[in-house]
């Protein structure tokens, strides 16, 4: 066993306890936090890949910016606790088979699998490869998405102004 | 002797020897808190015409902030009966983790460096994010209004700051062609960063100290209106873990202030005789001087005054500072 597939179940199994928790957790709140330690083990999956700039690109938009967007989201809105529900029995045996079917499908997919020969060289200079990349050849999508997003921050930024406006007509 | 730790194959002596690296690394740096402390309370005193702690070890007060360290040792750690006590407990940590995390990034001289990342600057601001959900998630836990509204405050403030903060870096890179730190020292070899791009160097040292929750940014603890900020519930230990995170922060984004704008441990012209670690020290100094400074001499902002700055002025004169970047770079630097 190397150190690198050591790094790897440790990372793996901080996602997906993360994420188990994630689901089975009560408060909302430490959903948010069981969801950190997801996105911070995914980054720590990248970094065993050497893709080093996705990771701190991860870092920054999940774990930093979407995770406090989230918590900001919760806590200054209101919200009951919630409820805990039964599901019925037929639901449940429904979900698990397919969950089962699902497992099975990408079990056998992934084991028939072939990627061809793995790339040598991508890990060095991968930031400069990904800007290359990024403004040579997929240059078009790389502009409409910033349009997609300036779009985006301005209805939010129009959507604020009008709330704003109701409560100083009344 | 780091560099060819980094590169060769690594192994569990390496393992060993940068376990032991940073832990002199940690000892440094809570040596540095000790006297940044002390220094910052001195020259308040000063400023404030006032002698400052001069008690405690000497004349000088050189002990004040042991004593006052192991103050805080002994006393009684609480935990509210009403706090969410498992995030109460792990929000120390989630803050200070980090704040030492990202000091593995920083070179502090030619030879003394402890990683040599080719995303360094990119590591720094992702990891340095991550301290925003600790206070935030202490701010909630406590199950206390002013926590809460400290906790916000301060996460709200450190997201905006954080983006006028990453604009006006842009400058550098573009100069260095790197994200590496290293690479970006080197790239100053005859003339820092600061010169090339004031604009940026400006942006930069003004939403540093936002993102540093200091005076005149520090809402987030503004002591006349929510007595204390997101701490208020935290006593002993836990408080002083809050404490260390904002003064390493302190060490860390005054050794990133050196290291892309002032030069890190390039020499002025004609002292080159002076190793460079002291010149990596006396900018470093120079930094955390100027924020104490700024602390004594600027009030505190209003909340919606904190909003309108960050986004109406400092990130439209970031991006003005990207394009006037490019337009030195294309001119003079080809």
């Amino acid at each position: 066993m190397t150190g690198e597939s050591i790094a790897f179940f440790i990372l793996a199994l901080t996602a997906i306890a993360g994420g188990v928790m994630m689901i089975n957790m009560s408060n909302v709140i430490h959903m948010v936090v069981a969801l950190v330690f997801t996105f911070l083990a995914i980054a720590g999956i990248y970094i065993t890949l050497s893709a080093e700039f996705v990771a701190a690109v991860q870092v920054l938009i999940y774990s930093g910016a979407i995770t406090i967007i989230m918590l900001f989201g919760i806590m200054l809105t209101r919200h009951e606790r919630m409820t805990e529900w039964k599901l019925p029995k037929m639901t449940v045996l429904l979900s698990g088979a397919g969950i089962l079917v699902f497992f099975l499908i990408m079990f056998f997919g992934i084991n028939r699998l072939s990627l061809g020969n793995p790339a040598t060289d991508l890990h060095i200079d991968n930031t400069k490869k990904i800007g290359v990349e990024l403004y040579s050849k997929y240059v078009i999508p790389f502009e409409l998405t910033s349009v997609l997003l300036l779009v985006a921050l301005i209805g939010a930024i129009v959507i604020a102004k009008r709330d704003d406006e109701k409560e100083a007509g009344k | 002797m780091v560099n060819d730790l980094l590169t060769s194959p690594p192994g569990w002596i390496h393992a060993a020897i940068f376990l032991g690296l940073g832990a002199c690394l940690l000892v440094i740096v809570l040596g540095f808190v000790t006297y940044a402390i002390l220094a910052e309370r001195k020259v308040l005193g000063f400023m404030q015409l006032r002698p400052g702690p001069n008690r405690v070890g000497g004349r000088f007060g050189l002990l004040q902030t042991v004593a006052d360290v192991m103050k805080l040792l002994i006393k009684e750690d609480t935990i509210p009966k009403a706090a969410d006590k498992p995030l109460f407990v792990l929000a120390p940590v989630l803050a200070f983790a980090p704040a030492f995390m990202v000091l593995a990034a920083i070179p502090f001289s030619d030879h003394l460096k402890f990683s040599d990342l080719s995303i360094g600057l990119l590591y720094y601001i992702a990891i340095s994010g991550i301290t925003t959900v600790g206070i935030l998630m202490a701010g909630w836990a406590s199950n206390n209004k002013y926590s809460l509204l400290g906790g916000m405050r301060s996460a709200a403030q450190m997201i905006s700051y954080e983006i006028p903060l990453v604009v006006s870096v842009v400058g550098v890179i573009m100069f260095s062609g790197s994200l590496n730190l290293t690479e970006i020292v080197e790239g100053q070899k005859t003339v820092a960063y600061m010169f090339l791009s004031p604009l940026g160097f400006i942006v930069f040292l003004i939403s540093s100290i936002a993102e540093l929750n200091r005076t005149p940014f520090d809402l987030p603890e503004a002591e006349s209106e929510l007595v204390a900020g997101y701490h208020v519930e935290y006593s002993g230990f836990r408080w002083a873990f809050f404490m260390l995170t904002e003064y390493v922060y302190l060490f860390a984004m005054a050794a990133l202030t050196t290291v892309l704008f002032l030069g890190g441990w390039n020499p002025v012209p004609f002292l080159g005789f002076i190793p460079g670690i002291i010149w990596f020290a006396l900018k470093f100094s120079l930094i955390v001087f100027f924020m104490i400074w700024v602390r004594g001499t600027m009030p505190r902002l209003r909340a919606d005054q904190l909003m309108e700055f960050a986004w109406k002025v400092l990130l439209p004169v970031a991006l003005l500072n990207i394009f006037v970047s490019a337009v030195v770079k294309e001119l003079f630097l080809r």
